[in-house]
């Protein structure tokens, strides 16, 4: 061992000793030499004799300098520097292919990367915090605390189970002077064992405990870390201090862990309230929750027992969920989801809650979009080695003839689609921190406490794109290698083309890369744009109303310390007060639900059909103030909207409230009968239809508005107000909210107005928000589009190199410059135009596929199939960029000069 | 069958010089090949400049070391010289010959001994 290591070090040190050692080498072979001369001449030869006779002795020189060489240094290490050298040499005498391949090889492993990382954000990485989070689970919907407690106690689905409220948001205040105004931060309200069942761990202090956590006992509260960092200073004797919650004292008892922000870090929370606490800490608790059989309310998350799979477990809790309503004398089963369940859970340890269904649409758009790049960009590569590779037969065998070894050119090849791997790599890393970065900013201009979903690269992913792609392309580097350096060497040097004459070129392996790199540019293409025209779909549709004028604030006067009663006197006379300011035209209330709803429609009602037949929809349900439609300027198609007297009104529990609809839901609900008076119901309410407007916010996947049931705003709701309420307003143009703020101060100092804004920049929030989750998709498409017309016109380069004898001699024949132009360019256009053929056919199968999976995206797929922007739109942009891609290079076969290629036989 | 006895020779050959430059101490390229020549006839080398690859072997192993001298006749030269190293090899090298030969010969001529 340590011989061997002496021997490999004296070999190391003789690589960079080189110069030296070969200089004393030929000065020793050269005393060796003289010393001979001197023996033979002491024997009687002459002169000469001697001197030749000496060489004889000695041996070759040359030899023995080579043999001495290999000897005492490394050769194979000098043999693949000298490989590497001469590699960067031709490499830039060959820029255009070297740049192309580069940037291949940089944008395939960047775009790999960066969507991997994407992926990880949003739906692999586990909720940070927390232990175990494949084991945990949530039910979808919110259930009331008996159903909770009878669910918990399920035997053997859960080893642990806990519930909250959330997010809901709190007025923070810190305790003592100088403390200003409350800030309104996000948190759960959670039941003591909400910790343990998550297994987060405190990083100061403690969590909660059953024991000490109890109705009447003083209040505490536990803070995140990031609220601890960037509101308390990172002070480490905060526990015990007092946080002023919504104008009540509380104790911080404990600070989380680092980057725990809840089980749901996707909606953040950064306060967290035992759900033992008086309800004047939160709206939410009001009614004796615990103990309210109609609150559905709480959130609930599970920890499976053991070898209990999510599958079994929704099993059990459906059968209990089933006992439970029939215990409850309820008729709930006409609730049953589209898989025939009453309840539906998901998986709780990500970032945000996520069915399995959903995580495999995401794993298989993703997947497949990683798939097509990876082996996109291996084609490319292959395709343009290929290329090149019978383009220097020639070289090859003019090396071959002068004695090179094959293994010594294979090794060289190797050697040089290994230095334009590693140079890809390099301009690929940085293409992936590049685009992050910009993805980063992107989300970076949300405010400071919002989501704190970070997408990272990922080194891992990089890495292994990186090894592929070079695996490919030494892989492809080496194939022409090998069929050029077996030793035919007249074909060779006598030129590539006469090879290229007789044989059929059709199908060959080069034709068949370039077939599948436009059918993949062609999937790639339509699936981005099935993603990005689904999603934005709803985006750009107008919403129904003029937003010109239109501007909104909400205020939370229960987080304000309002009492119920209060709070409903002060909301009663806010619009009409508001009203009288100079410049404003109309005002309205509403619950915060109506402008920011970017969410599915997420509640059943029931309607009866002309045959006495129930039918169960999925709608979006929104509380709105009087005046609502007439301040929008939303026309009301049919009937009228809510008046004050609703607003006045105090109806019983089982009252029939009326209700206004929009004219998708009526169509939805009552196709073409009028709906006017039709009763809808919803659980165990039921509203009577008295109007119909024209209204619809922008949604995910949705060509229609979203069906929507509008309530009015009662009483009740103004002293309950949990979510607080949005006001809207009209005013002229360019207004700041000075006056506002002024009256809302002389009407309560205790008032805090937030989110003052334009319903123009409410709208572009919303719309901001969707351009997050789709801002890698166009780039992934343009990457698609990009690499297809590159690697095209790279082949059709070389191509138009390789067959510069036989257009030369078409050309002396007597061929026009367009018929020459059009050989060329018909091997091309017959790749692109079978190539898109089956990238179309291969889009729409795997949208099908995707279709079966989630009706949302079976939606989409059926509104765009016949979408005229992307079946034509696309194969037209891909079909025209490959032409042009193939004319480009294509034209320079014109100028070939017949004469000029004739010469050189 | 080519390979093997070229590995036979080297190691021999390596022995040979270790033990010229043990009898007769440091000495340059020329000299060892003659010594060898002398001792072995042209059994051995196939020409002199064979000699320098177990030169270089020698010296990777830290067995000889190599530095610049005068020689006779007042020339520059390269003088090798066993080490310490090299003078346990020598001794490793020739007792391990000196055991494969003598069974080597006890082998190949045990059809004689049997018939005594």
């Amino acid at each position: 061992m340590i011989l061997w290591l002496r021997v490999t070090l004296s070999r190391l040190q003789a690589v960079f000793l080189k110069g030296r050692l070969d200089r004393e080498f030929d000065d020793e072979l050269r005393d060796h030499l003289e010393a001979l001369g001197e023996q033979y001449e002491a024997a009687g030869m002459s002169r000469e004799e001697a001197r030749r006779a000496a060489v004889r002795k000695l041996g070759n020189q040359q030899q023995l300098r080579e043999a001495n060489r290999d000897y005492r240094g490394l050769p194979l290490l000098e043999t693949a520097a000298q490989d590497f050298r001469y590699a960067l040499r031709t490499l830039w005498k060959n820029r255009g292919f070297a740049s192309i391949a580069v940037v291949m090889l940089a944008l395939g492993i960047g775009l790999c990367s960066c969507l991997f990382s994407y992926h990880n954000a949003l739906v692999l990485q586990p909720a940070p915090g927390v232990r175990e989070p494949a084991r945990l689970v949530a039910l979808q919907a919110p259930v009331t605390y008996p159903y909770f407690e009878s669910y918990r106690d399920a035997s053997g689905v859960a080893s642990a189970a806990a519930v909250f409220i959330g997010p809901v948001p709190f007025g923070i205040g810190l305790d003592g002077a100088g403390a200003g105004r409350p800030e309104r931060i996000f948190g759960h309200l959670v039941s003591a064992d909400y910790f343990s069942t998550i297994g987060a761990e405190p990083s100061l202090g403690r969590f909660f405990d059953p024991a000490k956590e109890r109705t009447g006992t003083a209040a505490t509260v536990v803070v995140s870390e990031r609220f601890w960092r960037m509101r308390l200073n990172a002070d480490p004797g905060v526990v015990g201090r007092i946080l002023r919650i919504n104008g009540q004292r509380a104790t911080i008892v404990g600070v989380g862990r680092k980057g725990f922000l809840g089980v749901f870090p996707a909606a953040t929370a950064d306060i967290f309230l035992p759900l033992t606490v008086d309800a004047a800490f939160a709206p939410e608790l009001a009614g004796d929750v615990l103990h309210n059989a109609n609150s559905p309310v709480f959130n609930c998350v599970f920890r499976l027992a053991p070898k209990m799979s999510i599958a079994a477990a929704e099993t059990a809790l459906d059968g209990q969920t089933k006992r439970l309503n029939e215990h409850a004398g309820k008729d709930r089963d006409t609730n049953r989801n589209r898989r025939g369940r009453l309840i539906q859970l998901v998986m709780a340890g990500g970032v945000s809650p996520m069915s399995i269904e959903q995580r495999s649409i995401f794993a298989g758009i993703f997947g497949l979009m990683m798939g097509l790049i990876l082996s996109f960009t291996c084609a490319n590569l292959a395709g343009l080695m290929l290329a090149r590779g019978s383009a220097r037969g020639k070289e090859i065998a003019i090396r071959l003839s002068v004695g090179a070894t094959r293994s010594r050119l294979i090794r060289q090849l190797l050697v040089e689609s290994v230095t334009i791997a590693t140079i890809g790599g390099a301009a690929g890393l940085a293409v992936t921190y590049g685009l992050l970065n910009l993805l980063s900013d992107f989300l970076a201009g949300s405010a400071p406490f919002a989501s704190e979903i970070r997408v990272t690269p990922d080194l891992r992913v990089t890495l292994l794109t990186f090894a592929i792609s070079a695996l490919a392309g030494a892989g492809f580097g080496l194939m022409p290698a090998l069929a050029t350096t077996r030793p035919d060497l007249m074909t060779g040097l006598k030129g590539a083309a006469t090879a290229g004459l007789g044989r059929h070129r059709r199908f060959s392996m080069r034709n068949l890369f370039m077939v599948y790199q436009v059918a993949s540019a062609m999937a790639l293409v339509l699936v981005v744009g099935f993603m990005i025209t689904g999603i934005r779909q709803g985006m750009s549709r107008d919403p129904g109303f003029d937003t010109a004028g239109l501007y909104l604030f909400s205020i939370d006067p229960a987080r304000d310390g309002y009492s119920p009663d209060e709070s409903a006197a002060m909301l009663t006379r806010l619009p009409e007060r508001l009203g009288r300011l100079n410049g404003v035209e109309g005002v309205t209330l509403a619950e915060p639900g109506p402008f920011n709803n970017l969410a599915a429609p997420n509640t059943d009602v029931s309607t009866t059909g002309p045959g006495a037949q129930e039918s169960t929809h999925r709608v979006s349900l929104q509380t709105i103030g009087p005046d609502f439609f007439a301040t929008l300027h939303a026309p009301v198609l049919r009937g009228m909207e809510f008046g004050s007297r609703d607003l006045r009104s105090d109806p019983g529990t089982d009252a029939i409230l009326p209700a206004v609809i929009n004219h998708s839901a009526a169509k939805e609900l009552f196709g073409d009968v009028d709906p006017l008076g039709r009763v809808i119901r919803q659980g165990a309410r039921s509203f009577q239809v008295a109007g119909v407007v024209r209204f619809g916010m922008p949604s995910f996947f949705k060509k229609e508005a979203m069906p929507t049931v509008f309530l009015p705003l009662t009483m009740k709701n103004l002293r309950r107000g949990t979510k607080g309420f949005r006001v809207a307003f009209r005013a002229r143009p360019g207004l700041d909210f000075t006056a506002i703020r002024g009256e809302l101060e002389a009407i309560d100092s205790r008032l805090t107005m937030f989110d003052p804004r334009t319903m123009q920049e409410q709208l572009t929030m919303l719309d901001r928000s969707v351009q997050y989750t789709t801002a890698i998709y166009p780039a992934v498409g343009l990457f698609a589009l990009i690499l297809a017309c590159v690697g095209l016109a790279g082949v059709t380069a070389q191509d138009v190199a390789r067959r510069r004898r036989e257009i030369g001699i078409r050309m002396a024949l007597g061929a026009h410059r367009w018929q020459v132009l059009r050989l060329v360019m018909m091997q091309g256009t017959a790749m692109v135009l079978i190539g898109s053929s089956i990238g179309f056919a291969g889009a729409y199968g795997f949208s099908r596929v995707l279709g079966s999976m989630a009706a949302e995206v079976a939606k989409v797929v059926d509104s765009n199939a016949g979408n005229p922007m992307l079946s034509v739109g696309a194969p037209l942009l891909l079909v025209l960029l490959s032409a042009i891609a193939c004319y480009l290079p294509a034209r320079r076969s014109t100028t070939i000069d017949p004469l000029i290629v004739l010469r050189e036989e | 069958m080519t390979q093997a006895k070229l590995d036979l020779l080297q190691g021999t050959l390596d022995l040979m010089v270790l033990r010229t430059l043990s009898v007769l101490g440091p000495l340059h390229g020329y000299g060892i090949a003659r010594r060898i020549e002398q001792v072995s006839g042209d059994e051995v080398l196939l020409n002199q400049g064979t000699i320098y690859a177990s030169l270089v072997r020698l010296q990777q192993r830290g067995w000889i070391k190599a530095a610049w001298g005068v020689s006779g006749n007042n020339r520059r030269a390269k003088y090798y010289s066993l080490t310490k190293a090299g003078q346990k090899k020598l001794a490793a090298g020739t007792e391990n010959w000196e055991r494969t030969t003598a069974m080597m010969s006890r082998f190949l001529t045990m059809g004689d001994g049997g018939a005594q």
